[in-house]
């Protein structure tokens, strides 16, 4: 399940959030998108998920355009937490539920099937003991993978997380990184934002630079240096832990 | 017994028997559209669609046409101008929407003076429930219960869309088409309100009892219960009091309402200021 970024331009009201993007990311991936706030990641994730029309270029998922991937559930997103309206009147259950409303019938009425889903979605997410839980009686690691457990639910193959780490314990933090390299192992293409940089080199396998358009991006091996930390924060960050040996020296 | 008797005694009158029954209707379908309203933050969306359906009710008048047809075409027509004004000037929506509903209001102010016949400027801004004539009740049940069957048809798209139309788009819903449907919906809800307790209120009834309902409950469908019931109550009620107090109808049914929003507000079992300070 590929992600293909051709080009894109993004503009609102005139000024240019991104320009000229070009990212391909094979299935089987975790890439860590790494980038100074308005630096367009939430640009580039909102043209990732079709909310925003490019002024130029395109977005393929799996080789497919945006509205027909949408179509078949195949992108997943789990917001930040401030995006999200924790007094609203649903329990983990129904927001889980939720990531199966692409496969019901138009009232949406749940099969045995689904239910089964979202019962193994919450155990896989650890949040089956908390179900009937109205979300904002959740602790920030249960939120996160209340929202997780709905991406899983949802079976999509392309999953979008943005800053799943902010506000999150170190327990909860493994276990969604575990999870996340799980999903991978499947042939999931998961992408994610981050401010943790010293994280990424631990899971990630795939770095995304990103200011104002795509700087570099390939294996973390490769790439994770200083100069592209350099090139993308405009400053050299001494306490990072990159790849390359001269970096360390 | 004089409590039974301040029940019955009004059901003598055949206009008090039709009052009472249509409000209830009213209210039940206004109380469901509210829980919607009030989650997705759209009550002053409400208070402009309201007032903008004033020249659309004199129009129909004029022309002889039903009022619901007037008052739905002006509805739409508003939310459409707020809509177009938004998108193509830099104006921020807030002031889009003071200036768009004052706006057509004003004109359905000059429209009535204007009017050759004689409309009654204070059954349009202040409902007149008592004196509903036959085809206004035929108008009222078949809008609301097209309403009622909308909603239980679309309820989980239409509370995906208003808790998260991020992830409703995602999973291939269309979300325009949500929106819209919604803002139908409040169109029609409007029409079936201003029966009851006239243009200036009827934000009132499309506000409070989700407010209500809003402070007693963390489960939708218990939401819309309490909605419901708080909504029939205060509308019922309200025709009681207003018969025999001769007060008016809509300004009874709106204090009751509000009324119960400070009972709930203060007694409310989880988020009551009582339960908050102690």
């Amino acid at each position: 399940m590929s992600i293909q970024v051709e080009n894109l331009t993004v503009t609102y009201n005139g000024k240019v959030a991104l320009h000229g993007a070009n990212l391909n990311l094979k299935s089987g991936a975790i890439a860590g998108l790494v980038g100074m706030n308005g630096s367009g990641k939430s640009t580039l994730f909102k043209a990732i998920m079709g909310f925003v029309t490019p002024s130029s270029g395109r977005v393929l998922i799996n080789d497919l355009p945006m509205r027909l991937a949408q179509k078949q559930g195949l992108v997943a997103y789990i917001p930040q937490a401030e995006e999200v309206d924790w007094n609203f009147p649903v329990s983990v259950a129904d927001v889980v539920m939720m990531g199966r409303y692409g496969y019901m019938n138009f009232l949406r009425i749940p099969s045995k099937s689904d239910r089964q889903v979202v019962r193994d979605s919450l155990e896989k997410g650890q949040m089956w003991n908390f179900r009937d839980r109205q979300i904002g009686e959740l602790s920030g690691g249960q939120k996160k993978r209340t929202f997780l457990a709905r991406a899983l639910a949802q079976q999509g193959k392309v999953m979008l997380l943005d800053e799943p780490f902010t506000g999150v314990d170190v327990k909860t933090e493994k276990a969604i990184i575990e999870l996340l390299l799980e999903l991978k192992a499947q042939g999931h293409t998961i992408l994610i934002s981050t401010h943790d940089l010293n994280s990424i080199s631990t899971f990630c396998d795939q770095v995304v630079f990103i200011n104002q358009t795509i700087l570099a991006y390939g294996a973390t091996q490769d790439i994770f240096t200083q100069e592209n930390l350099a090139r993308t924060f405009g400053e050299i960050l001494p306490n990072i832990q990159t790849n390359r040996k001269q970096d360390r020296e | 017994m004089a409590v039974v008797e301040w029940f019955t005694a009004p059901l003598a009158y055949d206009f008090m028997v039709r009052a009472i029954l249509i409000s209830g209707f009213i209210g039940i379908v206004c109380a469901v559209l509210s829980c919607f309203m009030t989650l997705k933050g759209w009550a002053l969306m409400g208070d402009a669609v309201s007032h903008s359906v004033t020249p659309g009710v004199v129009l129909a008048n004029i022309l002889g046409l039903p009022f619901a047809i007037g008052a739905f075409v002006f509805g739409v027509g508003s939310v459409l101008a707020i809509g177009f004004i938004k998108s193509h000037t830099r104006i921020k929506e807030d002031t889009v929407i003071g200036l768009v509903f004052t706006g057509f209001f004003a004109l359905g102010l000059v429209l009535i003076s204007k009017s050759p016949s004689n409309i009654d400027l204070k059954h349009i801004l202040f409902g007149n429930v008592l004196g509903i004539s036959t085809p206004d009740l035929i108008q009222t049940l078949i809008i609301g219960t097209f309403t009622l069957v909308m909603v239980s048809i679309l309820k989980k798209d239409l509370l995906l869309f208003c808790f998260d139309p991020i992830h409703a788009r995602s999973i291939g819903l269309n979300v325009e088409f949500l929106y819209y449907v919604l803002l139908t919906l409040l169109s029609l809800t409007i029409v079936v309100a201003l029966q009851a307790v006239g243009i200036i209120l009827v934000v009132a009834m499309l506000v409070t009892p989700g407010a209500i309902a809003y402070l007693l409950t963390d489960r939708f469908d218990h939401m819309i219960g309490y909605a419901v019931l708080s909504a029939v109550f205060s509308n019922i009620m309200g025709i009681y009091i207003s018969f025999h107090f001769d007060a008016s109808t809509g300004g009874c049914i709106v204090v009751l309402q509000t009324l119960l929003f400070l009972v709930a507000m203060i007694f409310a079992p989880k988020y009551g200021l009582l339960k908050r300070k102690f």
